[in-house]
Protein backbone atom coordinates (compact mmCIF):
# COMPACT_ATOMS: atom_id res chain seq x y z
CA UNK A 1 0.00 0.00 0.00
CA UNK A 2 0.96 3.16 -0.59
CA UNK A 3 1.28 5.74 1.72
CA UNK A 4 0.47 9.41 0.36
CA UNK A 5 1.05 11.24 3.28
CA UNK A 6 4.14 11.43 4.87
CA UNK A 7 3.91 11.35 8.88
CA UNK A 8 4.47 9.29 11.31
CA UNK A 9 3.37 5.73 10.99
CA UNK A 10 2.94 5.87 14.98
CA UNK A 11 1.52 8.15 17.33
CA UNK A 12 0.60 8.90 20.63
CA UNK A 13 -1.25 12.21 22.02
CA UNK A 14 -1.30 12.48 25.28
CA UNK A 15 -1.75 9.01 25.69
CA UNK A 16 -3.34 7.55 29.73
CA UNK A 17 -3.84 4.18 30.61
CA UNK A 18 -6.10 3.15 33.74
CA UNK A 19 -6.21 -0.48 34.83
CA UNK A 20 -9.15 -1.32 37.09
CA UNK A 21 -9.53 0.26 40.20
CA UNK A 22 -6.84 2.77 40.21
CA UNK A 23 -3.91 1.63 38.79
CA UNK A 24 -1.87 4.37 35.99
CA UNK A 25 -0.22 1.98 33.68
CA UNK A 26 0.67 5.02 31.70
CA UNK A 27 0.17 8.87 31.73
CA UNK A 28 -0.20 11.10 29.84
CA UNK A 29 2.12 9.95 26.69
CA UNK A 30 2.99 11.47 23.67
CA UNK A 31 5.56 9.42 21.06
CA UNK A 32 5.43 9.70 17.67
CA UNK A 33 7.72 6.83 15.47
CA UNK A 34 8.60 7.33 11.96
CA UNK A 35 8.28 4.72 9.15
CA UNK A 36 11.30 2.30 9.29
CA UNK A 37 12.54 3.38 12.53
CA UNK A 38 13.73 1.03 15.01
CA UNK A 39 13.55 1.95 18.67
CA UNK A 40 14.37 0.63 22.03
CA UNK A 41 12.09 1.14 24.94
CA UNK A 42 13.68 0.57 28.22
CA UNK A 43 12.97 0.64 31.81
CA UNK A 44 12.19 -0.96 35.34
CA UNK A 45 10.16 -3.47 35.63
CA UNK A 46 6.24 -2.31 36.44
CA UNK A 47 6.82 0.79 34.69
CA UNK A 48 4.63 0.46 31.51
CA UNK A 49 6.56 -1.30 28.60
CA UNK A 50 4.50 -4.61 27.82
CA UNK A 51 1.19 -1.88 28.26
CA UNK A 52 2.36 0.53 25.67
CA UNK A 53 2.75 -2.33 23.65
CA UNK A 54 -0.54 -3.94 24.45
CA UNK A 55 -2.19 -0.67 23.29
CA UNK A 56 -0.83 -0.73 20.04
CA UNK A 57 -1.42 -4.00 19.00
CA UNK A 58 -5.09 -3.60 20.21
CA UNK A 59 -4.84 -6.12 23.23
CA UNK A 60 -6.19 -3.02 25.64
CA UNK A 61 -7.81 0.41 24.93
CA UNK A 62 -6.40 3.68 26.29
CA UNK A 63 -8.38 5.41 28.71
CA UNK A 64 -8.00 8.50 27.13
CA UNK A 65 -5.76 10.15 24.24
CA UNK A 66 -5.41 9.73 21.13
CA UNK A 67 -3.85 7.31 19.30
CA UNK A 68 -2.87 6.05 15.63
CA UNK A 69 -0.73 3.39 13.76
CA UNK A 70 -0.23 3.29 10.08
CA UNK A 71 -3.99 4.02 8.81
CA UNK A 72 -5.72 3.13 11.49
CA UNK A 73 -7.34 5.20 14.19
CA UNK A 74 -6.69 2.80 17.15
CA UNK A 75 -8.91 5.44 19.78
CA UNK A 76 -12.08 4.42 17.42
CA UNK A 77 -11.10 1.21 16.44
CA UNK A 78 -13.98 -1.40 15.55
CA UNK A 79 -13.76 -4.48 16.71
CA UNK A 80 -14.20 -6.34 13.74
CA UNK A 81 -11.23 -3.75 11.99
CA UNK A 82 -8.88 -5.09 15.22
CA UNK A 83 -7.70 -8.57 12.93
CA UNK A 84 -6.22 -6.16 10.24
CA UNK A 85 -4.29 -4.15 12.61
CA UNK A 86 -3.05 -7.28 14.11
CA UNK A 87 -1.45 -8.34 10.66
CA UNK A 88 0.47 -5.34 10.15
CA UNK A 89 1.56 -6.15 13.89
CA UNK A 90 4.12 -8.89 14.16
CA UNK A 91 4.10 -9.41 18.34
CA UNK A 92 6.38 -11.25 20.20
CA UNK A 93 5.01 -11.67 23.24
CA UNK A 94 6.44 -11.69 26.82
CA UNK A 95 4.90 -14.91 27.54
CA UNK A 96 5.05 -16.23 24.15
CA UNK A 97 1.24 -16.92 23.92
CA UNK A 98 2.04 -20.32 21.90
CA UNK A 99 -1.08 -22.23 21.37
CA UNK A 100 0.08 -25.33 23.82
CA UNK A 101 -1.82 -27.91 21.90
CA UNK A 102 -0.46 -27.30 18.46
CA UNK A 103 2.68 -28.07 17.31
CA UNK A 104 5.56 -25.79 16.74
CA UNK A 105 4.85 -25.68 12.85
CA UNK A 106 1.24 -25.33 13.59
CA UNK A 107 2.06 -22.60 15.83
CA UNK A 108 4.03 -20.59 13.56
CA UNK A 109 1.91 -21.22 10.45
CA UNK A 110 -1.13 -19.65 12.12
CA UNK A 111 0.30 -15.90 10.98
CA UNK A 112 0.31 -17.14 7.58
CA UNK A 113 -3.36 -19.31 7.50
CA UNK A 114 -5.02 -15.80 8.92
CA UNK A 115 -3.92 -14.45 5.79
CA UNK A 116 -5.15 -16.57 3.49
CA UNK A 117 -2.05 -18.31 1.54
CA UNK A 118 -1.82 -21.74 0.06
CA UNK A 119 -0.41 -24.70 2.12
CA UNK A 120 2.30 -24.86 -0.07
CA UNK A 121 3.66 -21.08 0.91
CA UNK A 122 2.39 -21.43 4.47
CA UNK A 123 5.14 -24.83 4.47
CA UNK A 124 7.82 -23.28 2.84
CA UNK A 125 7.90 -19.56 4.57
CA UNK A 126 7.52 -21.51 8.13
CA UNK A 127 10.32 -24.11 7.60
CA UNK A 128 13.06 -21.54 6.33
CA UNK A 129 11.94 -19.04 9.41
CA UNK A 130 12.24 -22.49 11.74
CA UNK A 131 15.70 -22.92 10.62
CA UNK A 132 16.89 -19.58 10.93
CA UNK A 133 15.71 -19.45 14.30
CA UNK A 134 17.52 -22.67 14.76
CA UNK A 135 13.95 -24.44 15.38
CA UNK A 136 14.29 -26.71 12.45
CA UNK A 137 14.79 -30.06 14.00
CA UNK A 138 11.57 -29.40 16.95
CA UNK A 139 9.29 -28.80 13.76
CA UNK A 140 6.58 -31.21 15.57
CA UNK A 141 7.29 -30.72 19.06
CA UNK A 142 4.70 -29.23 21.02
CA UNK A 143 5.77 -25.44 23.37
CA UNK A 144 5.54 -27.09 26.58
CA UNK A 145 8.17 -29.87 25.18
CA UNK A 146 10.79 -27.08 24.30
CA UNK A 147 12.93 -25.01 26.60
CA UNK A 148 12.29 -21.35 27.46
CA UNK A 149 14.59 -20.19 24.84
CA UNK A 150 13.35 -22.35 22.61
CA UNK A 151 9.58 -21.09 23.66
CA UNK A 152 10.70 -17.58 22.40
CA UNK A 153 12.37 -18.56 19.28
CA UNK A 154 8.89 -20.13 18.18
CA UNK A 155 6.86 -16.78 19.57
CA UNK A 156 9.82 -14.63 17.32
CA UNK A 157 9.33 -16.84 14.19
CA UNK A 158 5.64 -15.90 14.51
CA UNK A 159 6.01 -12.63 14.96
CA UNK A 160 8.30 -12.66 11.83
CA UNK A 161 7.19 -14.95 9.36
CA UNK A 162 3.99 -13.05 7.80
CA UNK A 163 6.72 -10.04 7.20
CA UNK A 164 4.70 -7.78 9.38
CA UNK A 165 5.37 -3.71 8.48
CA UNK A 166 5.58 -3.20 12.60
CA UNK A 167 7.80 -5.47 15.13
CA UNK A 168 6.72 -5.08 18.61
CA UNK A 169 9.05 -6.64 20.52
CA UNK A 170 8.50 -7.56 24.30
CA UNK A 171 11.85 -9.03 25.61
CA UNK A 172 12.26 -10.94 22.81
CA UNK A 173 15.84 -12.21 23.99
CA UNK A 174 14.81 -12.45 27.96
CA UNK A 175 15.49 -16.01 27.84
CA UNK A 176 18.09 -16.14 25.50
CA UNK A 177 22.03 -16.81 26.03
CA UNK A 178 24.62 -14.14 24.17
CA UNK A 179 24.68 -16.20 20.96
CA UNK A 180 21.14 -16.90 20.62
CA UNK A 181 20.34 -12.64 21.83
CA UNK A 182 23.03 -11.74 18.56
CA UNK A 183 21.30 -13.55 16.20
CA UNK A 184 17.70 -12.57 17.35
CA UNK A 185 18.99 -8.87 17.20
CA UNK A 186 20.83 -9.73 13.17
CA UNK A 187 17.53 -10.75 12.60
CA UNK A 188 15.39 -7.99 13.73
CA UNK A 189 18.16 -5.95 12.10
CA UNK A 190 17.52 -7.03 8.84
CA UNK A 191 13.66 -6.91 8.87
CA UNK A 192 14.46 -3.63 9.91
CA UNK A 193 16.39 -2.83 7.38
CA UNK A 194 13.88 -3.98 5.19
CA UNK A 195 11.45 -1.79 5.57
CA UNK A 196 10.03 -2.76 9.24
CA UNK A 197 9.85 -0.31 12.31
CA UNK A 198 10.37 -2.04 15.08
CA UNK A 199 9.73 -1.16 18.82
CA UNK A 200 12.22 -3.30 21.26
CA UNK A 201 11.33 -3.42 24.99
CA UNK A 202 14.03 -4.81 26.90
CA UNK A 203 16.00 -4.25 30.51
CA UNK A 204 18.97 -5.31 28.97
CA UNK A 205 21.31 -2.08 28.39
CA UNK A 206 24.05 -4.11 26.86
CA UNK A 207 21.55 -4.11 23.74
CA UNK A 208 21.83 -0.62 23.06
CA UNK A 209 24.66 1.05 25.07
CA UNK A 210 26.21 2.03 22.05
CA UNK A 211 23.79 2.34 19.69
CA UNK A 212 22.60 5.26 17.71
CA UNK A 213 18.98 4.82 17.90
CA UNK A 214 16.44 6.24 19.83
CA UNK A 215 16.23 5.19 23.45
CA UNK A 216 13.01 5.90 24.90
CA UNK A 217 13.02 5.29 28.82
CA UNK A 218 9.71 4.84 30.57
CA UNK A 219 9.40 5.32 34.51
CA UNK A 220 6.19 5.09 36.57
CA UNK A 221 4.07 5.39 32.85
CA UNK A 222 5.62 8.43 32.29
CA UNK A 223 8.20 8.91 29.54
CA UNK A 224 11.52 10.33 30.34
CA UNK A 225 13.45 12.57 27.46
CA UNK B 1 -10.77 -18.06 3.01
CA UNK B 2 -13.29 -20.89 1.79
CA UNK B 3 -15.26 -23.91 3.15
CA UNK B 4 -12.62 -26.09 2.01
CA UNK B 5 -10.03 -24.70 4.08
CA UNK B 6 -12.27 -24.21 6.93
CA UNK B 7 -13.23 -27.93 6.07
CA UNK B 8 -9.27 -29.11 6.58
CA UNK B 9 -9.16 -27.14 9.60
CA UNK B 10 -11.93 -28.70 11.05
CA UNK B 11 -10.69 -32.04 9.99
CA UNK B 12 -7.27 -31.32 11.37
CA UNK B 13 -9.07 -30.08 14.52
CA UNK B 14 -11.54 -32.93 15.19
CA UNK B 15 -8.39 -35.37 14.89
CA UNK B 16 -6.75 -32.87 17.77
CA UNK B 17 -9.14 -32.68 20.39
CA UNK B 18 -10.71 -36.39 19.12
CA UNK B 19 -11.70 -37.45 23.02
CA UNK B 20 -13.66 -33.78 23.75
CA UNK B 21 -15.19 -34.19 20.43
CA UNK B 22 -16.57 -38.04 20.72
CA UNK B 23 -17.83 -36.70 24.19
CA UNK B 24 -19.58 -34.17 22.98
CA UNK B 25 -21.19 -36.20 20.01
CA UNK B 26 -22.29 -38.77 22.77
CA UNK B 27 -23.85 -36.54 24.85
CA UNK B 28 -26.02 -34.82 21.96
CA UNK B 29 -26.83 -38.62 21.05
CA UNK B 30 -27.48 -39.77 24.26
CA UNK B 31 -29.54 -36.61 25.36
CA UNK B 32 -31.28 -37.05 22.27
CA UNK B 33 -31.91 -40.84 22.82
CA UNK B 34 -33.86 -40.47 25.19
CA UNK B 35 -36.39 -38.06 23.92
CA UNK B 36 -36.60 -39.95 20.58
CA UNK B 37 -37.55 -43.11 21.99
CA UNK B 38 -39.93 -41.57 24.35
CA UNK B 39 -41.12 -39.61 21.34
CA UNK B 40 -41.25 -43.21 19.53
CA UNK B 41 -43.36 -44.87 22.48
CA UNK B 42 -46.14 -41.78 22.61
CA UNK B 43 -46.44 -42.01 18.66
CA UNK B 44 -47.55 -45.35 18.51
CA UNK B 45 -49.85 -45.39 21.72
CA UNK B 46 -51.49 -42.64 20.52
CA UNK B 47 -51.76 -44.46 17.11
CA UNK B 48 -52.74 -47.81 18.56
CA UNK B 49 -55.34 -46.27 20.66
CA UNK B 50 -56.89 -44.12 17.71
CA UNK B 51 -57.06 -47.13 15.34
CA UNK B 52 -59.31 -49.25 17.90
CA UNK B 53 -61.47 -46.60 18.46
CA UNK B 54 -61.76 -46.46 14.19
CA UNK B 55 -61.91 -49.71 13.95
CA UNK B 56 -65.14 -50.36 16.12
CA UNK B 57 -67.34 -48.27 13.31
CA UNK B 58 -70.40 -46.68 13.79
CA UNK B 59 -73.94 -48.00 14.42
CA UNK B 60 -77.07 -45.94 13.05
CA UNK B 61 -80.06 -46.42 14.70
CA UNK B 62 -82.94 -45.49 12.65
CA UNK B 63 -86.36 -44.30 13.99
CA UNK B 64 -88.61 -47.58 14.57
CA UNK B 65 -91.67 -45.42 12.25
CA UNK B 66 -89.15 -45.24 8.90
CA UNK B 67 -90.40 -45.95 5.72
CA UNK B 68 -89.11 -49.26 4.45
CA UNK B 69 -89.35 -47.11 0.88
CA UNK B 70 -86.19 -44.33 2.56
CA UNK B 71 -84.00 -47.48 3.40
CA UNK B 72 -82.19 -47.44 0.09
CA UNK B 73 -82.03 -43.72 -0.26
CA UNK B 74 -80.58 -43.37 3.34
CA UNK B 75 -78.23 -46.00 2.53
CA UNK B 76 -76.93 -44.38 -0.59
CA UNK B 77 -76.71 -40.56 1.42
CA UNK B 78 -74.41 -42.61 3.87
CA UNK B 79 -72.04 -44.57 1.34
CA UNK B 80 -71.76 -41.03 -0.10
CA UNK B 81 -70.81 -39.60 2.87
CA UNK B 82 -66.54 -39.10 2.71
CA UNK B 83 -64.29 -42.16 4.64
CA UNK B 84 -67.23 -44.19 4.36
CA UNK B 85 -66.03 -47.57 3.43
CA UNK B 86 -69.05 -49.56 4.13
CA UNK B 87 -72.48 -49.82 4.83
CA UNK B 88 -74.14 -52.45 5.90
CA UNK B 89 -78.22 -52.74 6.58
CA UNK B 90 -79.09 -54.81 9.51
CA UNK B 91 -83.03 -54.84 9.91
CA UNK B 92 -85.45 -55.24 12.74
CA UNK B 93 -85.42 -58.65 12.18
CA UNK B 94 -82.52 -59.67 11.27
CA UNK B 95 -81.04 -57.38 14.95
CA UNK B 96 -83.55 -59.89 16.66
CA UNK B 97 -82.13 -62.77 14.89
CA UNK B 98 -78.76 -61.79 16.25
CA UNK B 99 -80.71 -61.77 19.68
CA UNK B 100 -81.20 -65.01 19.44
CA UNK B 101 -78.01 -66.36 18.80
CA UNK B 102 -76.68 -64.04 21.25
CA UNK B 103 -79.33 -66.03 23.81
CA UNK B 104 -79.22 -69.09 22.23
CA UNK B 105 -79.18 -70.88 25.92
CA UNK B 106 -82.05 -69.17 27.07
CA UNK B 107 -84.41 -69.09 24.20
CA UNK B 108 -87.31 -68.61 26.25
CA UNK B 109 -86.16 -65.52 27.44
CA UNK B 110 -87.00 -63.88 24.10
CA UNK B 111 -90.16 -66.45 23.39
CA UNK B 112 -93.73 -63.87 23.46
CA UNK B 113 -91.30 -60.55 22.39
CA UNK B 114 -92.33 -58.43 19.25
CA UNK B 115 -89.90 -59.33 16.57
CA UNK B 116 -89.76 -55.66 16.11
CA UNK B 117 -88.87 -54.09 19.29
CA UNK B 118 -85.46 -53.68 18.25
CA UNK B 119 -84.87 -51.07 15.68
CA UNK B 120 -83.42 -51.44 11.94
CA UNK B 121 -79.87 -50.14 11.71
CA UNK B 122 -77.09 -49.20 9.20
CA UNK B 123 -73.90 -50.57 10.76
CA UNK B 124 -70.58 -48.19 9.25
CA UNK B 125 -67.20 -49.20 8.31
CA UNK B 126 -64.85 -46.36 8.31
CA UNK B 127 -61.75 -45.07 6.72
CA UNK B 128 -59.06 -45.80 9.40
CA UNK B 129 -56.58 -43.51 7.51
CA UNK B 130 -58.85 -40.59 7.79
CA UNK B 131 -60.84 -40.80 11.03
CA UNK B 132 -59.39 -40.39 14.29
CA UNK B 133 -61.69 -40.07 17.51
CA UNK B 134 -62.65 -36.75 17.24
CA UNK B 135 -63.86 -37.18 13.46
CA UNK B 136 -65.91 -40.31 14.43
CA UNK B 137 -67.51 -38.08 17.54
CA UNK B 138 -68.76 -35.03 14.92
CA UNK B 139 -69.28 -37.63 12.80
CA UNK B 140 -72.20 -39.45 15.07
CA UNK B 141 -73.01 -36.04 16.42
CA UNK B 142 -73.83 -35.01 12.96
CA UNK B 143 -75.58 -37.96 11.76
CA UNK B 144 -77.68 -38.14 15.12
CA UNK B 145 -78.72 -34.51 13.85
CA UNK B 146 -80.76 -36.39 10.45
CA UNK B 147 -84.26 -36.64 10.89
CA UNK B 148 -84.84 -40.43 10.87
CA UNK B 149 -82.05 -41.32 12.86
CA UNK B 150 -83.00 -42.06 16.73
CA UNK B 151 -78.87 -42.96 17.81
CA UNK B 152 -75.42 -43.34 16.87
CA UNK B 153 -73.16 -45.50 18.86
CA UNK B 154 -69.33 -46.01 18.04
CA UNK B 155 -68.80 -48.30 21.54
CA UNK B 156 -69.07 -44.90 23.02
CA UNK B 157 -67.85 -45.21 26.61
CA UNK B 158 -65.20 -47.45 25.45
CA UNK B 159 -63.74 -44.87 23.10
CA UNK B 160 -64.43 -42.07 25.31
CA UNK B 161 -62.18 -43.63 27.99
CA UNK B 162 -59.49 -44.27 26.22
CA UNK B 163 -59.70 -40.78 25.06
CA UNK B 164 -59.71 -39.20 28.26
CA UNK B 165 -56.87 -41.46 29.12
CA UNK B 166 -55.06 -40.16 25.85
CA UNK B 167 -56.11 -36.63 26.66
CA UNK B 168 -54.98 -36.70 30.21
CA UNK B 169 -52.01 -38.60 28.83
CA UNK B 170 -51.28 -36.16 26.28
CA UNK B 171 -50.48 -33.38 29.28
CA UNK B 172 -47.83 -35.91 30.95
CA UNK B 173 -46.72 -36.34 27.63
CA UNK B 174 -45.92 -32.91 27.36
CA UNK B 175 -44.65 -31.94 30.28
CA UNK B 176 -42.45 -34.55 30.42
CA UNK B 177 -41.19 -33.70 26.75
CA UNK B 178 -40.84 -30.20 27.62
CA UNK B 179 -38.46 -31.56 30.21
CA UNK B 180 -36.51 -33.98 28.50
CA UNK B 181 -36.06 -31.45 25.80
CA UNK B 182 -35.23 -28.94 28.82
CA UNK B 183 -32.78 -31.28 30.24
CA UNK B 184 -31.12 -32.75 26.58
CA UNK B 185 -30.77 -28.87 26.16
CA UNK B 186 -29.13 -27.91 29.32
CA UNK B 187 -26.80 -31.09 29.21
CA UNK B 188 -25.35 -30.44 25.79
CA UNK B 189 -24.91 -26.56 26.32
CA UNK B 190 -23.01 -27.14 29.41
CA UNK B 191 -20.50 -29.87 27.51
CA UNK B 192 -20.46 -27.52 24.73
CA UNK B 193 -19.19 -24.94 26.71
CA UNK B 194 -16.81 -26.82 28.36
CA UNK B 195 -15.23 -27.93 25.38
CA UNK B 196 -14.61 -24.41 24.20
CA UNK B 197 -13.48 -23.30 27.03
CA UNK B 198 -11.03 -25.92 26.68
CA UNK B 199 -10.04 -24.02 24.26
CA UNK B 200 -9.78 -20.96 25.20
CA UNK B 201 -6.51 -20.12 25.25
CA UNK B 202 -6.04 -21.04 21.22
CA UNK B 203 -9.26 -19.05 20.49
CA UNK B 204 -7.50 -16.20 22.09
CA UNK B 205 -4.38 -16.43 20.80
CA UNK B 206 -5.81 -16.81 16.79
CA UNK B 207 -7.52 -13.41 17.42
CA UNK B 208 -4.08 -12.23 18.81
CA UNK B 209 -2.31 -13.22 15.50
CA UNK B 210 -4.68 -11.57 13.35
CA UNK B 211 -7.13 -14.58 12.95
CA UNK B 212 -11.16 -12.47 11.81
CA UNK B 213 -13.95 -13.79 14.02
CA UNK B 214 -14.82 -15.95 11.56
CA UNK B 215 -11.63 -17.68 10.60
CA UNK B 216 -11.98 -19.02 14.01
CA UNK B 217 -15.45 -19.70 14.68
CA UNK B 218 -15.79 -21.69 10.92
CA UNK B 219 -14.15 -24.82 12.17
CA UNK B 220 -15.83 -24.76 15.57
CA UNK B 221 -19.46 -24.54 13.40
CA UNK B 222 -19.08 -26.89 11.33
CA UNK B 223 -17.52 -29.43 14.01
CA UNK B 224 -20.66 -28.61 16.05
CA UNK B 225 -22.98 -29.06 12.77
CA UNK B 226 -20.64 -32.40 12.57
CA UNK B 227 -21.46 -33.09 16.78
CA UNK B 228 -25.38 -32.50 16.34
CA UNK B 229 -25.39 -34.52 12.91
CA UNK B 230 -23.87 -37.71 14.21
CA UNK B 231 -25.54 -37.33 17.21
CA UNK B 232 -28.94 -36.86 16.14
CA UNK B 233 -28.24 -39.82 13.55
CA UNK B 234 -26.78 -41.94 15.87
CA UNK B 235 -29.51 -41.89 18.47
CA UNK B 236 -32.55 -41.98 15.83
CA UNK B 237 -30.65 -45.01 14.59
CA UNK B 238 -30.82 -46.85 17.77
CA UNK B 239 -34.29 -46.19 18.53
CA UNK B 240 -34.60 -47.77 14.75
CA UNK B 241 -32.80 -51.00 16.36
CA UNK B 242 -35.26 -50.77 19.37
CA UNK B 243 -37.94 -50.70 16.85
CA UNK B 244 -37.05 -53.80 14.87
CA UNK B 245 -36.55 -55.38 17.51
CA UNK B 246 -39.76 -54.99 19.27
CA UNK B 247 -41.54 -55.14 15.85
CA UNK B 248 -40.55 -58.66 16.08
CA UNK B 249 -41.65 -59.23 19.98
CA UNK B 250 -44.96 -57.45 19.16
CA UNK B 251 -45.60 -59.34 15.79
CA UNK B 252 -45.10 -63.20 17.71
CA UNK B 253 -47.36 -62.07 20.67
CA UNK B 254 -50.84 -63.38 20.84
CA UNK B 255 -51.91 -60.74 22.56
CA UNK B 256 -51.02 -57.78 20.78
CA UNK B 257 -52.37 -58.84 17.29
CA UNK B 258 -53.37 -56.14 15.11
CA UNK B 259 -50.92 -53.82 16.91
CA UNK B 260 -48.71 -52.72 14.36
CA UNK B 261 -45.56 -50.81 15.68
CA UNK B 262 -44.40 -47.69 13.28
CA UNK B 263 -40.99 -46.13 13.03
CA UNK B 264 -41.08 -42.11 13.67
CA UNK B 265 -42.27 -40.22 10.50
CA UNK B 266 -39.72 -38.92 8.38
CA UNK B 267 -41.00 -35.24 8.93
CA UNK B 268 -40.53 -36.14 12.53
CA UNK B 269 -36.73 -37.62 12.06
CA UNK B 270 -35.73 -34.86 10.21
CA UNK B 271 -37.28 -32.12 12.35
CA UNK B 272 -35.11 -33.66 15.70
CA UNK B 273 -31.84 -33.81 13.25
CA UNK B 274 -32.11 -30.39 12.34
CA UNK B 275 -32.44 -29.00 15.69
CA UNK B 276 -30.41 -30.71 17.09
CA UNK B 277 -27.53 -29.15 14.30
CA UNK B 278 -28.93 -25.71 14.80
CA UNK B 279 -28.86 -25.76 18.82
CA UNK B 280 -25.40 -27.07 18.38
CA UNK B 281 -24.26 -24.62 16.16
CA UNK B 282 -26.12 -21.43 17.94
CA UNK B 283 -24.63 -22.93 21.20
CA UNK B 284 -21.52 -23.33 19.71
CA UNK B 285 -21.51 -19.63 18.43
CA UNK B 286 -22.84 -18.27 21.53
CA UNK B 287 -20.32 -20.03 23.61
CA UNK B 288 -17.24 -19.14 21.49
CA UNK B 289 -18.14 -15.31 21.11
CA UNK B 290 -16.95 -14.44 24.53
CA UNK B 291 -13.55 -15.14 23.84
CA UNK B 292 -14.09 -12.76 20.70
CA UNK B 293 -13.68 -9.67 22.00
CA UNK B 294 -10.28 -8.74 23.02
N1 LIG C 1 -4.16 -6.42 33.46
C1 LIG C 1 -3.69 -5.62 34.42
N2 LIG C 1 -4.52 -5.23 35.42
C2 LIG C 1 -4.06 -4.41 36.38
N3 LIG C 1 -2.85 -3.92 36.43
C3 LIG C 1 -1.97 -4.24 35.46
C4 LIG C 1 -2.36 -5.11 34.41
N4 LIG C 1 -1.29 -5.26 33.57
C5 LIG C 1 -0.31 -4.52 34.11
N5 LIG C 1 -0.70 -3.91 35.23
C6 LIG C 1 0.07 -3.00 36.04
O1 LIG C 1 0.49 -1.93 35.20
C7 LIG C 1 1.82 -1.56 35.46
C8 LIG C 1 2.65 -1.67 34.18
O2 LIG C 1 2.72 -3.03 33.81
P1 LIG C 1 3.55 -3.50 32.53
O3 LIG C 1 3.27 -4.93 32.33
O4 LIG C 1 3.22 -2.58 31.41
O5 LIG C 1 5.04 -3.29 33.01
P2 LIG C 1 6.42 -3.63 32.23
O6 LIG C 1 7.13 -2.37 32.07
O7 LIG C 1 6.13 -4.41 31.02
O8 LIG C 1 7.15 -4.55 33.29
P3 LIG C 1 8.15 -5.78 33.03
O9 LIG C 1 9.46 -5.18 32.67
O10 LIG C 1 8.22 -6.46 34.35
O11 LIG C 1 7.56 -6.60 31.94
C9 LIG C 1 2.30 -2.49 36.56
O12 LIG C 1 2.20 -1.77 37.78
C10 LIG C 1 1.35 -3.63 36.55
O13 LIG C 1 1.16 -4.15 37.84
MG1 LIG D 1 6.47 -6.28 30.35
Amino acid sequence: MLRTMKGPIISLRGITKQYPPDIIALSDIDLSIEKGEFVFLTGPSGSGKSTLLKLLSCMERPTSGELSLDDFDLTNLSASQVPYVRRKVGVIFQDFKLITTKTVFENVALSLEVIGLSSEQISKRVRDILELMGLASKTDRYPPQLSGGEQQRVAIARAVVNRPSIILADEPTGNLDRGMTNEVMALVEELNAEGATVIFATHDESLFAHTYRRVLTIHEGRLRA
Amino acid sequence: MNLNHFIQRAVADFRQNLPMQLMTTVVVCLSILIFTFFSFIYYNLQRTVERFGSELGLVVFLKTDIQESKIPILHQKLLNLPGIENVKYVSSEEAFERLGTYFEDAKGLLEGVDQHFLPASFELRINRAIFNLERIHALAVELEKWNEVAQVQYGKSWVDRLSAFVAVGEKVIWVSAVLLLATAAFVVSNTIKLAIYARQEEVSIMRLVGATNGFIQGPFLLEALFQGLVGSLLSIGLVFLCYSYFKGIVAQTELMRGVELIFLPPSYVISIVASSVVFCVCWTFLAIRRFLLV
